[in-house]
């Protein structure tokens, strides 16, 4: 058969099939677009915080308003006793709590330097440091506001002098790659390819499946050979590198996330990431024969990989046996290609190592190969009638 | 219809779906130890940054020590400019740096407030937000050095000085998981959900390997083959719960206990409060899970759905990013789903030690939830039933 007869009958075959529609043009929109509408405000906003105020004086009011008015946070709620706001974290009706101390006022200008506590809920971590972070710059803010005001008595008004004075060294904290922090370009663009690694490889096992479900026996297997199977999914293939094409130009394009590599290095990542899928997609089907089963292994696989991928958790703080299983996941080598380009704009030459890695999970193929014609042997040795009998899936004929 | 009959009929098709049991049991065994694996060091520490010292002063090398004497941060290299320093973190093998400008001890002494410039790597958060507090913490440490040591020299008492360098000091104390470790904060949310989903798979799967056909060939008879269309659906259903309740029990025994114990997570619950929460949170999962495998037209597409389900599950949940910050429409949708109630609880009682009592809400959402998929699923097995029974025309 001819190439493009190939895509005419797989083409057929997608607008048959009302599943294989939606996983290849329904669900990826519907998913990307809702992990983009869970991150959409970006940063972390108004995370309720309570007070307890035991002085409720000029100084302790000034202090909660300083906390306050971070963006990050929120003065949700005034709170009489320490043990109702305890309820309120436990609860996860707030994410921390301050306690001002009684004689803060009082203390402050007699020179005691009190205490103020504050308990944050770190079971959150990456929300509880957002908070912390946040308390202690309001804190200090406030702080050298007052200790400023201090010195300009002592330095005669003196005002450059009275800020040195309370904040002797100052410093600014740079964040590169990403310079406002915003949580959604850092989540989304990882979750999102994670997700699509689950789709490709599924929605491939399902369609290197489909023969099956149109043929009683085990005839299709006889029949096959590895170069009309590749055929056959070199339409999958387009379509998935299509989407993927449309998340990086929306996310990067449309919305004017800061891209600063080179989109050709981007976009030929992108196709051997999903040759690498199809590869594993063929082979964990080979391996069982039996759709539900390399369901199975695709969600065994594919479910712990965004874990995996070194996003949230540095891959160089992982022992060796997860840095070993996170190799064998396509997705930690296009995930470090992605990156690598839209923060970094590194050389071909600097990050070729993650292109022939996805290059070398091509290898799947020939070990798919292998199987088959070891299977497809042991098939012909038995009569043909029994080759029927012993059809691993008894699903009747779609009527 | 006996009773007794059903049961073996359930049983001898749960043990011997070969998919089901491999979800399940392979499934929960094996994720319970993969999944926590790259966490295992529990937090990033001594991430290497360069620094580049364009003062060298006894102060700025002062810095360098106190600042290389962190847990967080590791100097690894030393650089002369800031491009130097940005090409070897593009390179990975930095992921950060410290600047410290020329003439920094001249302007201390002049009082000129001079910067320290914190560099990090923010395409990843926790990586910066390590770095970014050694740094600090290291900083604000040489500034209340700095101070004290002024205060003294205009003829403060030392001991007076050392406690008052600040008008207000903060105390901030991490609460519940108060060694800030990445395992006690991912792995008692996500083994909820490793529960919640291999338990849709189960329930899915065995449903639909049974509902699946669109009309058998032969008119089914009351063999032991199609047992499922002729036993009436709520006993059925109720003898099916029963079987995967009792099985998903002793593997949150597994999760909760041994799992629990063997990474050091905290296990503030007492066994029956925790008893009381997994039956309503497991039964509803069962009868969510049925209902998935009477709506799909074939049993593998139970493991996909479900497996698609899982990362904006995750998200959803509210460990990771605020519920407050997530849109009302997508998190209202999310509480159908029970592991959303079912983490958040699972963490107030287990982990946050959160009195069984105060968890009414909770506790309620997953009855409720329960209740109504177990109503459901028992509506639409009898109208498969009925469609399947229908005879050949």
């Amino acid at each position: 058969m001819s190439f493009a007869h190939h895509i005419k009958a797989e083409w057929h075959l997608i607008t048959q099939s009302k599943w294989l529609k939606a996983l290849l043009f329904g669900i990826p929109i519907l998913l990307a677009v809702l992990m983009w509408a869970v991150f959409s405000k970006g940063i972390a906003s108004d995370l309720p915080v309570g007070v307890v105020d035991h002085d409720n004086s000029v100084i302790s009011r000034g202090l909660v308003r300083a906390y306050d008015a971070t963006p990050s946070l929120q003065i949700k709620v005034h709170f009489n006793s320490t043990k109702a706001a305890s309820v309120a974290l436990t609860e996860g009706s707030i994410y921390a709590y301050v306690i001002i101390p009684e004689g803060l006022e009082r203390n402050t200008l007699l020179g005691k330097s009190p205490q103020v506590t504050a308990f944050y809920n770190s079971q959150f971590i990456l929300i509880g440091k957002l908070v912390s972070s946040a308390l202690m710059g309001a804190h200090s803010f406030y702080v050298a506001q007052l200790d400023t005001l201090k010195d300009l008595i002592d330095s005669h008004g003196q005002l450059n002098e009275a800020i040195a004075e309370a904040v002797p060294i100052a410093y600014q904290i740079t964040p590169l790659f990403n310079a406002n922090s915003h949580y959604g370009q850092f989540l989304v663009a990882a979750v999102i390819p994670a997700m699509w690694q689950i789709l490709i490889i599924a929605t491939l096992v399902i369609v290197v499946a489909a023969p099956m479900r149109a043929d009683q026996g085990n005839r299709w297997l006889v029949d096959l050979n590895m170069t009309t199977l590749i055929k056959r999914l070199s339409l999958y293939l387009i379509i998935f590198w299509l989407q993927g094409i449309t998340f990086v130009s929306v996310f990067y394009g449309v919305l004017h996330w800061p891209m600063h590599g080179s989109w050709l290095l981007l976009i030929i990542g992108q196709f051997l990431f999903v040759l690498a899928c199809a590869g594993v997609a063929t082979l964990l089907f080979f391996i069982t024969v039996d759709v539900t089963r390399a369901m199975s292994l695709v969600a065994g696989l594919t479910a712990p990989a965004f874990a995996f991928m070194g996003v949230t958790f540095p891959s160089t703080d992982m022992p060796f046996i997860a840095q070993l299983w996170r190799s064998l996941l396509p997705i930690s080598h296009y995930i470090s290609i992605q990156i690598q380009q839209v923060n970094y704009a590194t050389s071909l030459t600097a990050s070729v190592s993650h292109y022939l890695a996805l290059i070398a999970f091509l290898g799947c193929f020939y070990v798919t190969k292998v199987i088959l014609i070891k299977r497809q042997k042991t098939l012909k040795a038995q009569p043909l009638n029994s080759l029927v009998e012993s059809s691993p899936n008894d699903t009747t004929r779609p009527d | 219809m006996h009773w007794k009959t059903l049961l073996n009929y359930e049983l001898r098709s749960i043990f011997s779906n070969i998919p089901l049991l491999v979800t399940v049991f392979g499934g929960v065994f094996i994720y319970s130890f993969l999944y926590p694996l790259p966490y295992i060091n529990q937090t990033p520490t001594k991430q290497n940054i360069a620094i580049i010292n364009l003062d060298n002063s006894p102060i700025s090398r002062k810095i360098e020590r106190m600042v290389n004497a962190t847990p967080q941060v590791n100097i690894s290299e030393q650089q002369f400019t800031i491009d130097q320093a940005k090409a070897s973190l593009i390179k990975g093998d930095i992921s950060g740096f410290l600047l410290i400008p020329e003439n920094f001890y001249k302007n201390l002494l002049l009082k000129k407030s001079p910067h320290l410039v914190f560099a990090g790597n923010a395409a990843y958060f926790l990586v910066y937000g390590t770095i970014i507090e050694g740094l600090v913490r290291s900083a604000s440490t040489v500034v209340a050095e700095v101070k004290v040591s002024k205060m003294v020299m205009s003829g403060e008492n030392i001991a007076l000085a050392a406690s008052q360098y600040t008008p207000i000091s903060l105390n901030l104390k991490p609460t519940f998981n108060p060694s800030l470790g990445y395992i006690n904060y991912i792995v008692p949310a996500v083994f909820v959900l490793i529960l919640h989903q291999t338990l849709l798979i189960a329930a899915g799967l065995l449903t639909a390997g049974q509902f699946e056909q669109k009309r058998p060939q032969q008119r089914p008879t009351k063999s032991n083959k199609h047992y499922w269309l002729f036993f009436p659906a709520w006993q059925i259903l109720l003898v099916r719960s029963v079987i995967m309740l009792s099985m998903y029990l002793l593997l949150s025994c597994y999760y909760f206990g041994f799992s629990f114990e063997y990474y050091g997570i905290s296990k503030n619950a007492n066994m029956v409060a925790l008893l009381r929460l997994t039956v309503p949170f497991l039964l509803s999962v069962i009868f969510l899970g049925i209902i998935i495998g009477l709506l799909i037209p074939r049993k593998e597409l139970a493991t996909l759905i479900v497996l698609l389900l899982s990362l904006p599950l995750v998200f959803c949940a509210g460990f990771i990013w605020p519920t407050t910050n997530i849109p009302s429409v997508i998190n209202s949708v999310a509480q159908l789903f029970p592991s959303t109630p079912a983490i958040n609880g699972f963490l107030r009682l287990n982990q946050m030690g959160d009195s069984f009592d105060n968890l009414i809400n909770i506790r309620q959402h997953l009855w409720l939830l329960a209740v109504c998929y177990g109503l459901l699923s028992i509506h639409l097995m009898a109208i498969k039933q009925k469609k399947l029974l229908k005879p050949h025309v």
